[in-house]
């Protein structure tokens, strides 16, 4: 028996040194897509995003919170309209993501104590973006009213304590616990590498079956008492090669980008071994439903694609419906990515996940249908 | 060889082939379905907290209450310590704690400002946004509402005093998306995106099927029929067939999921035949370069993920670096998701869509020649 899985795997450690295409799937076509993301989500903090700006009141006080808003980082001032329907082609086009409308007799208001309010209108079509100029915009606004605030009490109070005690009767500290405030970085690309890694595993399994069955090779691979051991066999140089490759972007993530990791990497990394066969597994799963290379290939594309999705990184899996929350538990890197997070950010105690690795296992199991179809197919 | 004859050879290849049937028809049928399902319920539901109440006083319980009584926020625990709370948090029992501090109602009223601590798990981005905004608007009010009762302590009228307590105020209005939903936000770029991929799989397999045949020396109707033959047979059946299925991803599928969809007919129709076009170019043109018919769908897959983030509706354009940028500008998706979006979802008229038009128009001009040049090298050189 051990003879049939070593020449199974000697046999496709020789397929992959032969094949560029079998070589670069577990290479360079992953290390570019990550490379990619990375790029992308590189800064991790979003600056300078464009605004537009119309002031109706050209005084000293709108003069300075225009001021204020372009001091702010995350904030620029691209456009200044002279009426809101000049504006709103603006946003219409892109060109800016939100307009701040300052009202006419702004400053005669303050003044007068009369109640004004600055006017944003934001693209809120762009989810993320929107809610990031929403926050800076509301701290700019809040910060410069406080400032007049301030001084108006000043001259009444003589005094800077009760002062600010009368502004702001109660503070208020927003601790984020496990990521820092603004930095999205984290968020999305620790998510969506693992998400890219599911899918090169499925693929590159199937096209390691798929080229032996096109080149009809497989009955003399299979022409063996021990099929299971041809079958692991020749999945092991791949459960290695991707078991590197997760190893990469975590030591990447939380290594070479420092960002912090409380737990074990030592659990985190059993998942991942769990999560590799586990997707084995699967993409034979699928190839076993008709033997077709493919067929196949579009079958493993319709369950890993969309996988990111149902992470429940970007949207709370408690707000899912049922169907998506049963859809999320048929894939394993959904509980790889909840271990992910529960080490890297409460470092959480090892039977926390107990439960989690458990479910991974159970994908395992997946390989009783699959060589029940390889022994009916070649045992005779 | 006459043109029918080529178009014949043609939908029979695609239409007895499983793998390109399974692309083209069931797969987006299936997306269709699949990808809205995690955002159906559309906004965020309330979200678990624990207090921590270190004061134990009215004005604390108030506070509780009124936290408690926010629509984004359910207080489903009382931790008597910091260290529970944070306990509760990795247990995933609640997503954010806040903490009253002691003597908090006697610094309010001697004066001091105490300070309030609100901890989110912010593993999870837009949860971070929900508990912040339900617990800034509850502090909020109460604050403003000490302001004026100390103010109508020194005898100023309520009136005034409601009215002095800010000097300004924002006051935010969300233009197109307005109930911040997120069917509304990923669904009309996804669809635009899965258009094309499963366009671009289909037309792989085929292109990859013919150079499979012709390499081995299988003879058929490619072998004989003319370049614009077999490009003219692609437009018809794919094009057709995406076009049924445009029409059903803006008409039906918009409806059923309630995405807005505010763009004129014809603005649509227009614009969705160019982006089309593009996606059938860079389809044949990646087809005819495919040594296998396996190819496609990896190669199309892989690039799905990148492709989406580097449009700028996700992450702004202005922090993602150049040189991706570029890259993205060889697919069609990029300039189409952004003038969809801009038509379809913010109610531009097209002469805001200029740019994506000529970039559009430049890729449907790029990709058909080369497409021409490598199908008349491949097929004729070799027959």
């Amino acid at each position: 028996m051990f003879k049939a899985f070593n020449d199974a795997f000697l046999y496709e450690l020789n397929e992959i040194r032969n094949s560029f295409y079998k070589l670069s799937l577990i290479t360079i076509f992953p290390i570019l897509s990550f490379i990619f993301i990375i790029a992308i989500f590189d800064k991790g903090v979003a600056s300078n995003l464009p605004i537009c700006v119309v002031d109706n009141d050209h005084s000293k006080l709108s003069r300075n919170l225009l001021f204020n808003i372009n001091s702010n980082e995350t904030l620029n001032i691209k456009k200044v309209a002279q009426d809101e329907k000049e504006a709103i082609k603006y946003i219409k086009s892109s060109e800016v993501y939100a307009i701040v409308v300052i009202p006419s007799h702004f400053q005669k208001d303050i003044l007068n104590h009369k109640e004004t309010k600055v006017t944003a209108l934001l693209n809120t079509q762009y989810i993320l973006i929107g809610k990031i100029i929403k926050a800076a915009l509301f701290s700019v606004i809040s910060s410069s009213s406080a400032q007049i605030e301030f001084v108006k009490s000043l001259q009444s109070t003589q005094n800077i304590d009760i002062s600010m005690a009368m502004i702001v009767p109660i503070k208020m500290q927003v601790n984020s616990f496990f990521n820092t405030y603004k930095n999205y970085f984290l968020f999305l690309v620790s998510a969506l590498l693992p998400s890219i890694w599911q899918i090169f595993i499925v693929i590159t399994t199937i096209v390691s079956f798929g080229t032996l069955f096109k080149a009809k090779k497989d009955k003399d691979f299979f022409d063996s008492k021990y099929i299971e051991a041809k079958i692991i066999g020749k999945l092991l140089p791949y459960t290695f090669a991707f078991m590197i490759l997760g190893i990469l972007y975590i030591l990447y993530i939380y290594g070479v980008r420092g960002w912090i990791f409380e737990g074990s990497l030592a659990i985190l990394f059993f998942a991942m071994f769990l999560s590799v066969i586990a997707y084995q597994a699967i993409a034979l799963g699928l190839f076993v439903t008709g033997f077709d290379y493919a067929r196949t290939l579009s079958l493993g594309a319709v369950y890993t694609a969309p996988a990111f999705a149902f992470l429940g990184v970007t949207f709370p899996v408690y707000s899912m419906n049922l169907f998506a929350t049963f859809w999320r538990d048929m894939l394993p890197v959904s509980y790889l990515v909840e271990i992910q997070i529960s080490q890297a950010n409460y470092g959480a105690p090892v039977y926390y996940e107990l439960d989690r690795l458990f479910y991974i296992f159970l994908f395992w199991l997946v390989f009783i249908p699959v060589f029940i179809r390889f022994r009916m197919r070649y045992s005779k | 060889m006459n043109f029918f004859d080529v178009l014949k050879g043609e939908i029979r290849l695609v239409f007895t082939d499983i793998a390109i049937v399974l692309t083209i028809i069931g797969g987006v049928l299936l997306y269709s379905f699949l990808y809205p399902q995690p955002y159906v319920k559309q906004s965020v539901s309330e979200l678990s907290v624990s207090i921590v109440d270190l004061d134990k006083s009215d004005v604390s319980r108030s506070l509780s209450f009124s936290i408690d009584s926010t629509p984004q926020i359910s207080v489903n625990r009382h931790d008597l310590s910091k260290k529970d709370a944070l306990e509760a948090i990795v247990s995933q029992e609640v997503k954010g704690v806040i903490i009253i501090p002691a003597h908090f109602k006697r610094d309010l009223m001697l004066g001091k400002s105490p300070t309030i601590v609100v901890g989110v798990d912010n593993s999870y981005f837009l949860i971070f946004g929900a508990v912040l905004e339900g617990a800034m608007k509850s502090i909020m009010t109460q604050s403003a509402g000490i302001k004026v009762v100390s103010l109508l302590k020194k005898s100023i009228p309520i009136q005034s005093a409601k009215k002095i307590y800010s000097p300004y105020t924002l006051n935010e209005i969300n233009l197109f998306n307005k109930d911040n939903s997120y069917t509304q936000y990923v669904i009309p770029a996804v669809f635009i995106l899965i258009l094309q991929q499963t366009m671009l799989i289909g037309l792989g397999i085929l292109g990859g099927s013919i150079n499979e045949r012709v390499s081995i020396g299988v003879r058929g109707y490619y072998n004989d029929a003319k370049v614009w033959q077999m490009i003219l047979s692609r437009v018809i059946i794919f094009g057709g067939i995406f076009f049924i299925h445009m029409m059903f991803y803006f008409g039906f599928s918009f409806s059923f999921f309630s995405v807005t969809h505010i763009a004129n007919i014809t603005n649509l129709v227009v614009f969705g035949i160019v982006f089309l076009s593009a996606v059938l170019a860079l389809g044949v043109f990646l087809g005819a370069l495919f040594n296998t018919r396996e190819i496609a769908t990896p190669a199309v897959l892989f690039s799905s993920l990148p492709l989406v983030f580097s449009v700028g509706f996700i992450w702004p354009l202005e922090a993602i670096p150049e040189f991706v940028k570029v890259l993205s500008w060889l697919s069609p998706s990029t300039p189409a998701i952004d003038g969809f979006l801009k038509l379809n979802q913010m109610g531009a008229k097209l002469s805001l869509v200029i740019d994506n038009f000529e970039l559009l128009l430049a890729q449907i001009v790029v990709y058909s020649v080369l497409a021409y040049i490598v199908i008349h090298h491949r097929v004729h050189k070799q027959s």
